[in-house]
């Protein structure tokens, strides 16, 4: 199924941006990035439905809350998102 | 028994604090480590208690919100980021070993604020003649560990702005007692321990840290986080949270911090506050005992001390405990606030309160204080 990752630095900005979304009425959950997309070593994302990435980053960047990356995942592979579409 | 050393730590707690100990025990494993269930449910408590002790003492970001071992190794952090070896450093007199130690050990120039006992204007204004353009910090307690002083932390606060100089503040006595607003008075750091006025258990701390605030690990170790990297993070909590979190902690921790707000810290403060000057009012009463207690409301807290004129304080904490009184005597790891104070070749007996004291425990308690001096 299509939906968006959003990589955080830790898992406690994970829940930040969590409890922010949730505050807003996005759906979403923390789960841990796929080792692929962490070249640093391990972190967490939050994982939106790629219907509701537009509104959560409006959210997050409004609550001043930096994503380090964003990826799409659509038929079996993660692409990053450009931020500056957003 | 009748528990009056809540100043070291407090004994009684919510059940919660219990429960929710034992449910992180056997559902819980460690926050940032994995993403299966366990993992998560010890990650939302860890978040839900920043989270919580960040709305208790107004500090907008929970990621600045460390959990630490105790207030020690929170001011450990704190001192230990802002003062350099020699650094020049303002503290108050009546500050416990937790910070003497590590400033002794740091070889920091070292000013006391010197003051009088239950002055606070006197506090407030040898701070502002102590405070210097090459300070590095000001360290000061809100209430004394010793005499239950509540000092003038607004003032010296504004002292610190005013020469750009970073507040750290030891909130030992404080936190969960008294308000404490980090937002309002821009301290660098606040350091206080989960196992007194928060009624978490033993084993447990939190460092408040400023916004902006620079940190300087004393542990390196994993996070969870950026493990590919061999340096430590350079973003909070995960900068000072090295190694794996006491979740039974934590998760007693937010049961304590959850039993205060629902309380309401106005409410234990004016219990405690009424606890003490009712003792203070009784011991006045008893012939030999020197009572050290403010008449003066705001500046006391729910801790204060006594020294026997003829008998000597470990014998009468001792003889209290034999009757059932748990108090501390000697010199409670502050022996600069005795030497403030006066006390320091007598050390003092130190009676300190919890939400879960009653007005019928003071009276007793008093009542075995005259017993035992008239033997």
């Amino acid at each position: 199924m299509e939906h968006d990752l959003i990589l955080a630095r830790s898992v406690t900005y994970a829940q930040r941006m969590q409890s922010a979304l949730m505050r807003a009425g996005i759906r979403c959950g923390v789960f841990r990035a796929p080792r692929e997309l962490t070249e640093r070593g391990c972190a967490y994302v939050v994982k939106v439905a790629a219907y509701d990435l537009a509104p959560a980053l409006t959210v997050l960047y409004g609550a001043s809350l930096q994503p380090l990356q964003i990826f799409h995942f659509s038929e079996g592979r993660y692409q990053e998102v450009r931020r500056d579409l957003f | 028994m009748i528990y009056f050393d809540s100043a070291a730590t407090t004994l009684q707690k919510p059940e919660s604090v219990a429960k929710a100990m034992q449910s992180a025990l056997r559902t819980m494993s460690s926050p940032g480590r994995g993403g299966h269930p366990a993992a998560m449910r010890a990650a939302n408590v860890a978040f839900q208690c920043r989270s919580e002790l960040g709305e208790l003492f107004h500090v907008t970001d929970p990621e600045r919100v460390v959990f630490t071992m105790n207030a020690t190794h929170a001011l450990n952090l704190a001192i230990k980021t802002l003062v350099p070896p020699g650094g020049k450093v303002v503290i108050s007199g009546y500050e416990h070993n937790a910070v003497t130690r590590p400033l002794e050990a740091l070889g920091a120039h070292v000013t006391v604020a010197e003051a009088p006992l239950f002055q606070a204007d006197a506090v407030a204004e040898a701070f502002r003649h102590c405070i210097s353009d090459d300070t590095c910090a000001v360290i000061c307690n809100h209430v004394s560990n010793v005499f239950g002083f509540v000092q003038p932390l607004e003032e010296i606060a504004a002292a610190c702005r005013e020469r750009g100089v970073p507040l750290i503040v030891d909130a030992s006595q404080s936190a969960g007692i008294l308000p404490l607003d980090m937002e309002k008075l821009d301290a660098a750091f606040i350091a206080m321990p989960g196992h007194k006025g928060l009624y978490g258990p033993q084993g447990t701390g939190v460092l408040l840290c400023g916004k902006e605030q620079e940190v300087r690990p004393l542990l390196e170790g994993g996070t969870g986080s950026l493990s590919a990297m061999q340096q430590m993070p350079d973003f909070l909590p995960d900068r000072l949270e090295a190694g794996t979190h006491n979740m039974p902690g934590i998760a007693g921790l937010l049961a304590g911090v959850r039993y205060v707000r629902q309380r309401g810290v106005d409410r234990i403060c004016r219990r405690e506050r009424y606890l003490a000057h009712l003792m203070a009012e009784k011991l006045r009463g008893v012939p030999g005992v020197q009572v050290f207690a403010s008449e003066n409301l705001r500046q006391q807290a729910g801790v204060l001390s006594i020294v026997p004129e003829k008998a000597d304080v470990e014998a009468l904490g001792e003889e209290l405990g034999r009757r059932g009184i748990a108090v501390r005597a000697g010199l409670h790891c502050a022996p600069l606030a005795h030497r403030s104070a006066g006390t320091l070749k007598t050390g003092t007996v130190r009676l300190s309160f919890s939400d879960f004291n009653t007005s019928e425990e003071v009276l007793r308690a008093a009542a075995e204080v005259r017993n035992c001096l008239r033997r």
